[in-house]
Order: C-alpha cells, then structure tokens, then sequence
C-alpha cells in the first residue's frame, strides 16, 4: 500500500489543510484525529514488547508435558532433542494444565519459575506463577505468513511466502512492521501511535511510544518518532538532561539561544527535521525533571533495567499527559546455536525476572489489567539441535510461542489457529505435518499457523485501535479470517 | 565526468586572485600563456576550476511571477506567449528555465521539479524531458508532468497557485506561480522575489559569487570538500588545499602510505576463552601479559582506538574515510567478532582495496575469516547449508532487491511494479557455491595460523569435502547467461579436481554478481550517500555509475569512482542551496570534525588524544565496529517519519542521541573526554579554542568570531537571524571573558541543527 492510499483511507474527515500544515510544522500528532470521537478515553493501557533477539527456542521454552499419544507428547521431544543434549528432563519442567488442549499437561522451561541461584539477581518467583493465576497467555505456532500457508501450499510455493525466511534482519523486520510481503519501512506500533496520538493523548507532553532500546522499526510510524530514552539505573530526570547549564547569566542566555536556534532556517528540510526531533527531546526533558521512584525491586539487568525505565515512566503517567502508551523493550542473546542450555536457561531466567517485577510493580500501581506485557522474537528454532554435547544449540526456524503476560489474560490458555492437528500445538515431527522442511533431513520448522498480524490485531484491538482501522494499521489483515485471537478481555 | 571545458580547464594552472571579473579576465589569458609552458612539468600546480555551476532561473511572465508554461502536447519548441492559465492535475506541462550549463549527456534526470502549495506541503514532479528552446540555445523547456512522485501525500488539491521551482546540481532556482485547477488563490511569493522573463541573450557565464562568502575565493567548497573527503576539515589542511587544489591533493591521496599515522595494531590471534594471563583478571594468581592484555586483544578497543587516532591525525584521510564507507556497506560488527585482530585484518582488506577493483574486493571480502564467521560462510557445509551470507552479498553488498536503472531510480514492469532481482532459489544456489570455505589452518598453506587459536588473519581455505558440487542456477539479466549455470561436477573424484571446480566456481558466481547491471548505481549511491548527500539527483547516480562501468577491469576502478563522486557538479560549489540537499553528520564523523578543526590532543594537551572515544560516540547512536546488525547503523533508503526525505542517518537520530550530541559538544567544549583512572590509564581527549579566544579577545563585537565559526563550520552558510541570536547570546558573557565567548558561540553553533547537517 502506498503511504497515499494509507491516508485516503482514513482522512477523509480531516481537512488536508490542517493535516499538511501540522506535518509541515511537525506538530503531527492530532493528524489521525477522527471526527466521531471527541473525548480522549476513560482509562489508561500501554503495551509493553519484550523483543527477545536473536529468535527464541520455543522448542524448549513450552514443552509437552504429558504421556498422550493422540498429540505430540514428552517422549516425541525427548526423542528428538536428548541425545544431543537439549532436551531438558521432564522432571525439571515446571507443569502447567492446558484447557485447549482439553486439560493436558505442558511445561514450561524451568528458568522461568522460582530458583534458587544462577548467576543472575534472584528478586522474585518469576512468571511461572501467573499462569495459576490466570495471567499468562501463550499464543502457539505464530509467525510471519502472508496468508494462511498449508504445508502442501508453502512447498509448491503457491501461496506468497515471507520473504527472506530464516533471515535474522528480514525476519525481525516482519516481526516490527507486522508484514510479510514486503519491506515496509514503518512499524506497527508507530502506525497505531499515527492513528490514535491524537484521541488519546490530547495533552501528552511526550509521544506515544517511548523506546528504552534505541531506535527500531516497531516504534516508527509515517508521522510518528518514538521517544528514545536510556534505561535505569539512569534516573528517569536525567535520561534527556541537557549538561552544562547552570544560573549565570551567561548560561541562561546560552540556553535561550540554543533553543531559538532550533526555530531558524526551517525551509532547510534536514535541518527542520533535525530541529523537530531535538525540539521533541527538549520537551520530553522539561516533562521528565522530577519522578517518583517504583516500588518494587528490580533486578539489576539489562531487561530489569528497561523494565524499571518504563514502571517509572508509567507512574508518571498522569504528569506527561498520557492514556494510552506503547514501550519497546530488548534482550539480545538468544541465537543459541551453540552453547544453548547454559546460555538459554540464563536468558529466560533474566526475562522471567523481569517481567514478574514489572508485573507485581503494575500491580502495586493498580494498573495489573491495564498494562499488557508480550513477547515478539526474530524465530523459532529449529526443533532439530545443531552439534552435541555441552556445545549444543540450534539454528533459525519459523513458528514460535509467544508469551503474553497481564491481567487482561482472557485464562492462563493456549491461543492460536488450529494448526492440521485439530489443536494450537504443532506437531513435533520432522518431515511431519506443520514441518516446513522435507525428507530425510528436515530439522523441524514448524509453518505458523497464526500470522505475525493477527497476534498483533489482538493486542491492537484491546489497546483501543478501532476495527475500522485495523486493515490500514495491519495491511495484510484481510488475508486472515480471525483478526481477535481472544486472548486479552478489556476490563 | 566533466565538462570538456571543465577538465581543460583544471589542466591550467592559475594563481589564486582577489575578487572581481577583470582580474579572472587577465587571469584566464595570463594561464593560457603560462599553461604552454608549464603543463608537462608540473602536475602540483595545477588548479582547479571555479567548483560553482551558475543558479538555475525559473522564467516566469515579463511583469509578473506566473510561470511561463504550455501544455507539453501543445509546445513546438519556441517559447509560449505569457498565457495566464490554469493546467489540471496529471497534465504534462513545459516550464523553462536558463542560466544552467549543461554537460554532454546531463539531460532531465539532472532537474528536480518540486511545489509548494497552500498548505506548505511540498511534492516533486517528475521530469520527463529537457530540450533548448529553438533558436534561444541558453533556455530549455523542461517537461514536467503535475502528479505527486514520492506519493506521501494525497494528491495536491486543485486548489490555484502552487509555487514551483527547479532544482539541478544542488542549487535551487527562484520559485513562480502556477495554477493548478485554476489561477489565483491564497499562497503568497517568496519576500522579495521578482519577475524573471525570458532573457533575449545568453546570460554572462561565471558570476563571481564568491563576495557573498566569508572567507578567500572558494573557501566554502574547500570545507565542503573536507568534509565529504576528510574525517573533517583542519586549518593546515585547508590551508594546504588552498595551495595545490582538490585535484593535486587527491593525487596525493591515492598514492599515500597508509595507514599514515599509526601502524596497524599488530596483535596476536588469541584462543577464543581469554587464557588466565589475558583474562582481565588478575585476582586469579595470574597478572595479565601485558598489562591491559585482555582490553588489547579481546573485544574492539584496540581497532577503536587506532581508527580514531588515524582519523584525528592521519595524512592519508581518503583512505581511511572511503574504507569506513566500505565498512558500512560490507558491515561486520564487533557483536560477534571477538577480537581486535579479526576485525583488523577485515579492515585491511577494506583499506587494501579502497582505491581498487570492486571485484577484487568482493573476493577478498568473501573469503575473509571475519566475514566468514560473521555471515556463517565459515560454518556452511553442503550438508548443513547456512544461506546468511549469499543472501547479504545479493541484498546488502551488490544488488539490492529490485532492478535498477544506470541512474539508481527503480526499474518497473509493465503494471509499474517493481522488478525483484532474485528468489530464495537463487540464494540458495549462491549458499551451494559458498560452501565448504573455512577458517585457513593448514600448517603449509596459513602463514598467520596460531595454535590454539582460530585463524582470523588469513583467507578462509577450502574444505573440498564440504564442498557441494551439484548443479547452481545463479543471477538472471540481460547478459547473464554466460555465468548463470554452474553445472553439476562431472570429474570431482579426487581433492584437487574439486578444489579446482570449487574454485572456478566461486569466481563465477562473483563474476555473476559483478556483472550485474545493479551493481553500478546500487554501489554508486550508497557511496554518494556516505561521502556527500543523502539524496543524490539521478543524473549524479549515473555520472558515477558511468565511471563504475566504464573501470570494470580497471585496477584502479575505485580510485575513478571516488573522484567522480567527489569532483562531480552536483558534489562541489561553495554553497548548496537546495533545501533537501546535504546529509546529517553521523555521530562518528560529528566527533571527529570537532576534533579535527579544533586542534585535538590529549586531555592534558601535552600529548597527542589516544583516541578513546567510544563512550562518547556510543550515547550518540553509533559505536566504530560494532554496528548493531549486518544491516549497519542506518539503512540506505531510510525516510525520516513524517517527511518524504531519505535520509540514513536520521534512523539513529532521536531523542536520546539528539541531546547526547548536544551533550559531547558541551564535554568537549567546557571541559574535556577525561582520563581513566582506574585500571588501563588513557590520555583522555581534548580540544582547543585558543584561535577562537584570540578572535573574541581582539574584538569585542563578536563579528570576527562568528565570521570565522560561519566559515571554519558552516562554510558561510549562517543565516542572519542565526548569527544575531548568537552575538545577543555572547553580550551576555563579559567582553573581557574572551574564554566563555568563544566556548558559548561555538557551543552554540556546534550544537545546531544547522551544523548537525553537513550540506
């Protein structure tokens, strides 16, 4: 879609005249505005993304748990992972009960439960708990489609496929920008922020969608930049201080121009573009000079750090003006093709830590049903490990499971399309029904079942983005039949 | 590349003059004469030729600002009478233009036609044709069709007058009136802009400009050029220019040693896990050998630092900047190089090749050990295929993902899509061809090869049995078919049969790529992009794409490339100004022009910076070696969120590194990048204003400080109004502080969104 035919879609009820002038002045914040709705919403709700990169072992992150042959049980993955080391013995698993799956057991990857020790800063019982609780959702065999892909249709390549599958830059890209038929140079976060800024942040002092991992395609939409801000320990006040002011007269005026110097030579584009964004700093700067410190302990890591940057920002929430807030966060590490256990069991131990202060943190906010953690990942991996031994690992593969945490989890459940087994959870066989490979060595990849955009569209329609705009947000959304996956409930 | 005229002309030599057109009158004659005598002997004196192309005119009605137009169908090729009419959205209409002097083969991609309507929304028009006007050879209709080309926007509502104006080279031309739907409406001339008819004569070629720019003649091209040539411009430098031309120093350039500065770090290959006396940890019973041994060898401190050094004070500053170019297109990243010494001997086949032969690159850069381990190629077997690396040499390093036209604009189909280069067969032949090469540790064949360590220094060596010898079906185009099908290995029974079919093979699939028409303007473009704006005209694109073709066996291929990019009309002149022109410094290049025109040195000024600047260039969005992904900092084609520029560096442009980049300034200007004091002491990092002081000390009007900052910075493109807020600014410092009035203006101007562009 062209970027024009994205706005005519839309804009109708807005007059070019303040559209274009708005942009051209970058005050572009109220270009999506809708005419039918007046008000800014009610509540608060922010989107929290846990990008882990590098494509996340789903293989051995949910694991089936249970002696059922009629589905892929413990033995099938014993089987195909032990005797090089990977499979992680049943008896460590952390079981979880599994309503559509007709109340079989899975398991969950030990590191993400209660431990004891491991190098990492223990501040908590991590995620485990929650499913009890009703908080988890995990969304099977997502990945990046075009359109719903049979085994039979992705072999004899008669449907589009995902281009550059397996790719790490081409397979995260899709994951950002929610499309998979071609490089698209926005993300879905910045395309709800183009479309809802407007009605639901009226009064923000800061944009929509705040980054503490840097600039990323997920935050930028066609109008919107993402406030890009450093993780803790850095103080919340001081993550777009200006250095080297002080109450002379001589520093105030230095001030004074430094700021009038950014509303000169605008006709210059680059320059006005430079200027708008250091404008955009400058504001958030002056809204983020005091905050309130969160309660709960964080664990000192690169994700708890993040985490504890977006609890500070949420709780500041009310100051800066914002109801409805998208913050993208990141780990790196997990293109374990060698090394795994050791590597992998750290990694999801640090998110488990994370997550669950950040949880308990919403929850001590009173915002635990209106904050939704979810994860996004490069891939799945390959069911088949790569080498043996202590150097075990795993290389690129496609559909993953995906964890969603909040208490706007619909029940602790898988979600997902059906995949041709009759149930959410692919079937674990090389060469076998969901495996995008074939023959003697097929290393098991799985074809997702539910697209990138659908599990998307979920978290979009719960944020607030209405159905009416959802084909312009997520472009290739009409190619799928469900666009709700029902696992969060707006309460 | 040039101009007849232009390339006769830089044979002659000429001493530089003051300003005024008689003086350039007896010049020219008094060079002819010397130019007899002295072309053969003495290629250092050579000058160069005036670097400005004349500002384009718009030509408009003799009492009015209306453009003068026709509809395309309706132009026999005179001028129109002054219609004053409206056109429709679509149509094709001719508009002219004059004072323009065009090289053989510059034709309509040269123009960039762009409106501005009612609303302040700006769109650009195709340019379909130029052709002179008959019988009135200095004006040329330009045929332009009135549809929106980026297609950012809605369509521009027939809503009466747009303004329009003419780009071409870097410069922008007056702007008119257009009607568009019908005549009149509310947008309201430039101040001051007047009516532009036809001139009944050709205008007088080479207007002296240069009274409106601070500084001696062509001083603003000269800092332009320093910075597009340079890691930034410095006094002596410009001073040395000033003397021999930019085409001399070039010269220079591409036969100077390097690296100049500093040698190479020579370090030893060391084992992957950090062995106890290199460890960075002396608290196990064993100290470090040598000291900081652990910082040297493992991770990137040792290729940081030594890039920094060579770019702060390295003569040969060519080199190293066009391999830091190659370095972004061909990215391997200290994310996954474990050590200094690997990603050395990557940069030396960047630095060997900079001025050399694209295709000798490629094979050098395909079976380098960093490349290797950082794409997989290493690890690629023909029973466990690892696709990584063919599918980057296609996307990222040669070809793109769709079919170019010479002049870098996208090929379409018949429906006007675009045309893909390659299907995921075609990458997984290319990962058939690359299989089986590895790290070289063969005890005859690996001079470099360490015991206990992988070899990172010498190509990757072939593993005939990993090799895969079944048929590859490679690139298709016009042409390709003498390189396209690599067959199936009919004789492979012995090792050397397959190292040669290996072999062959490789260097076919290379060549396959290397012909491929993409490569030129793919490869042409991002070099522009690095080295001088973000947005080149087609016509610039295909200049240099021209150079790149024309060189293909050339040895030298390179060397011509980089000239063409950095003598090109659209690259020199001393002040650009077309408002999409110019490109943002990127954070690497934003320290080390500071540092360069400021005399940097230790922090302690005793001593010369060690070059530790990493921290400080990390809070500004880039790190040098450790780009966070193979798709490098910033992608190529990236358009700043709402606007229709593409611009690479805005996508490490934010929130966060804007006031980082602030931040740096204010370090380096108030205080200094300081030591380390804890273990591993370094020299810290320092600059000095002591020119600036003398400049502030001696007037207290402030006016010879932000002359020499306007031209020193911004090349004399500070606006009025900017220069008054920033003398307003220092009467608030003590005329006797000379100290904080040079550290306030150049904090001030440092730190400007006018100087964050380069342009």
């Amino acid at each position: 879609m062209k970027r024009r035919e994205f706005l005519k879609s839309t804009c109708a009820a807005l007059t070019m005249t303040a559209l274009a002038t708005q942009v051209r002045h970058f005050g572009l914040l109220s270009a999506y505005a809708q005419k039918n709705e007046s008000f800014p919403p009610s509540d608060y709700r922010a989107l929290v993304c846990i990008f882990l990169a590098g494509g996340n072992d789903g293989n051995n992150t949910v694991i089936p748990n249970h002696n059922d042959s009629s589905v892929s049980n413990y033995s099938v993955y014993y089987n195909a992972r032990n005797s090089q080391g990977l499979a992680i013995p049943q008896n460590q698993l952390l079981p979880i009960s599994v309503p559509r799956m007709g109340g079989l057991t899975y398991g969950l990857h030990p590191a993400l439960g209660p431990q004891t020790q491991n190098g990492t800063t223990i501040v908590n019982n991590g995620i485990y708990e929650l499913w009890s609780q009703g908080k988890m959702a995990i969304v099977t065999n997502v990945g990046t489609l075009v359109q719903p892909t049979t085994r039979q249709q992705y072999q004899q390549r008669t449907v589009p496929i995902p281009y550059q599958l397996y790719s790490h830059s081409d397979q995260v890209a899709q994951f950002h920008a929610a499309r998979s038929d071609q490089i698209s140079y926005t993300g879905w976060g910045g395309r709800i922020a183009d479309r809802r800024t407007s009605q639901d942040n009226p009064n923000a002092l800061v944009p929509m969608i705040t980054s503490v991992a840097g600039a990323q395609l997920f935050t930028s939409g066609q109008l919107t930049l993402p406030l890009s801000i450093a993780p803790a320990p850095t103080g919340l006040n001081q993550v777009l201080a200006l250095q080297g002011y002080n109450s002379t007269s001589a520093s105030q005026a230095r001030r004074a121009a430094f700021n009038d110097l950014r509303t000169y030579d605008l006709n210059h584009q680059l320059i006005a573009a430079a200027s708008h964004i250091t404008e955009q700093a400058i504001q958030a700067s002056n809204a983020l000079q005091s905050y309130q410190e969160v309660t709960v302990t964080f664990p000192n890591t690169t994700l708890g750090n993040q985490l504890k940057q977006v609890a500070r920002m949420i709780k500041k929430r009310t100051d800066l003006g914002v109801n409805r807030q998208i913050f993208f966060c990141q780990l790196g590490g997990f293109d374990t093709h060698q090394n795994q256990p050791s590597t992998h069991n750290s990694l999801l131990l640090q998110v488990s830590q994370a997550m669950r202060a950040f949880y308990d943190e919403m929850v001590v906010q009173g915002l635990a049903n209106k904050v939704v953690q979810f994860w996004m990942t490069d891939f799945n991996r390959t069911f088949n490990p790569a080498g043996s031994g202590s150097s075990v690992g795993s290389d690129h593969a496609w559909g993953n499971h995906l964890i969603v945490i909040s208490d706007a989890v619909t029940a602790s459940d898988f979600y997902g399309m059906n995949t041709s087994n009759g149930t959410p959870f692919p079937t674990l066989a090389f060469n076998g029904p969901d495996d995008a490979d074939s023959g003697s060595n097929a290393r098991g990849r799985w074809i997702p079942t539910t697209s990138v955009e659908q599990y998307a569209a979920t978290l979009a329609k719960w944020f607030g983005l209405p159905q009416s705009d959802m084909p312009a947000v997520f472009p290739k959304i009409t190619n799928f039949p469900v666009w709700d996956l029902g696992f969060l409930t707006a309460t | 590349m040039l101009s007849k005229t232009e390339s006769l002309i830089s044979s002659f030599p000429r001493k530089p003059r003051g300003r005024g057109g008689e003086m350039k009158k007896f010049v020219s004659v008094f060079s002819i004469f010397f130019a007899i005598l002295l072309i053969a002997g003495f290629a250092l004196s050579q000058e160069d030729p005036d670097p400005n192309s004349p500002t384009p005119i718009l030509i408009s009605h003799s009492d009015s600002t209306r453009t003068l137009a026709i509809p395309a169908k309706q132009w026999r090729g005179q001028l129109p009478k002054e219609d004053t009419r409206a056109f429709a959205y679509g149509a094709e209409i001719v508009i002219f233009i004059t004072n323009i002097e065009l090289m053989p083969d510059e034709g309509a991609n040269a123009f960039r036609v762009y409106i501005q309507d009612s609303s302040g929304r700006e769109y650009r028009f195709p340019v379909l044709d130029l052709q002179p006007v008959k019988g009135k050879g200095w004006i040329y209709g330009l045929t332009v069709q009135l549809i929106d080309e980026i297609g950012y926007w809605e369509e521009p509502p027939a809503q009466g007058d747009v303004l329009i104006r003419v780009s071409w080279r870097g410069l922008t031309s007056n702007r008119t009136r257009l009607g568009i739907g019908f005549v009149g409406g509310k947008i309201e001339d430039d101040p001051e802009s007047k009516p532009t008819p036809a001139p009944m004569e050709p205008p007088k070629k080479n207007q002296d400009n240069t009274a409106e720019y601070v500084g001696r003649r062509w001083s603003g091209d000269r800092i332009r050029f320093m910075e597009q040539a340079t890691f930034g411009p410095t006094p002596a430098l410009d001073a040395r220019i000033r003397r021999i031309g930019i085409r001399a120093w070039l010269e220079e350039q591409f036969n100077m040693p390097y690296p100049s500065a500093f040698p190479y770090p020579n370090l030893p290959l060391m084992p992957s896990t950090p062995p106890p006396d290199c460890n960075g940890n002396d608290g196990d019973g064993v100290p470090d050998n040598p000291p900081n041994c652990y910082r040297e060898r493992y991770g990137m401190y040792s290729a940081q630092s030594w890039f920094y050094k060579e770019a702060f004070y390295g003569e040969a500053q060519l080199r190293h900047k066009v391999a830091w170019a190659l370095s972004q297109i061909w990215v391997i990243s200290g994310t996954d190089i474990q050590q200094s010494s690997h990603m050395i001997a990557y940069h030396q086949v960047l630095s060997r090749n900079a001025f050399g032969n694209w295709r000798q690159l490629m094979y050098e850069m395909t079976l380098n050990p960093g490349m290797g381990e950082y794409l997989d190629m290493a690890r690629s077997t023909k029973n466990n295929p690892n696709e990584n690396y063919a599918r980057e040499i296609l996307q990222l390093f040669n070809v793109g993902l769709f079919m170019l036209n010479l002049d870098g604009t996208y090929k379409r189909d018949a429906q006007g899509n675009l045309i893909p280069t390659y299907d995921q067969q075609v990458v997984n032949n290319f990962t058939k061809v690359f299989t089986g090469w590895s790290f070289c540790e063969d005890t005859t064949q690996c001079p470099n090869r360490t015991q206990g360590a992988i070899n990172f220094k010498d190509p990757m060596l072939l593993r005939p049995n990993n090799h895969d010898l079944t048929a590859k079906t490679l690139l298709d185009y016009p042409g390709a078919s003498t390189t396209r099908y690599i067959p199936a290995c009919s004789n492979c029974t012995t090792i050397s049969a397959i190292t040669t079919y290996a072999n062959n093979s490789l260097n076919q699939a290379l060549d396959n790529i290397y012909n491929h028409p993409n490569v030129a303007p793919f490869i042409s473009r991002i070099l522009i992009q690095h080295l001088v704006t973000s947005d080149p005209t087609p016509a610039y694109v295909q200049r240099v794409a021209t150079v790149f073709n024309a060189n293909r066996s050339n040895p030298n291929q390179l060397k011509e490339v980089i000239k063409a990019i950095l003598l090109d009309p659209e690259a020199r002149g001393d002040v650009k100004t077309e408002p999409n022109y110019g490109k943002l410094r990127e954070p690497v290049q934003f320290l080390t022009n500071i540092a360069r025109q400021f005399d940097v040195r230790s922090a302690d000024r005793t001593d010369l910076s060690d070059g530790v600047v990493s921290v400080e260039t990390n809070s500004m969005g880039q790190l040098a070696f450790m780009a966070p992904s193979v798709f490098n900092y910033y992608p190529p084609d990236y358009v700043i969120p709402g606007t229709s520029l593409n611009a690479p560096e805005f996508a490490i442009y934010t929130t966060s590194t804007s006031i980082a980049r602030a931040n740096i300034v204010n370090t380096l200007v108030f205080n200094r990048i300081n030591v380390n004091t804890g273990r591993g002491v370094t020299k810290g990092t320092s600059i000095s204003l002591a020119d600036l002081e003398a400049l502030a000390a001696a007037d207290a009007s402030g006016n010879q400080l932000l002359d020499e900052l306007n031209w020193r910075l911004l090349h004399g493109t500070m606006s009025n109004q900017m220069r008054n807020r920033i003398l307003q600014a220092l009467n608030a410092v003590p005329a006797t502080d000379a100290r904080l009035r040079a550290q306030t203006a150049a904090y001030l101007v440092l730190t400007s969104s006018q100087y964050q562009i380069q342009r």
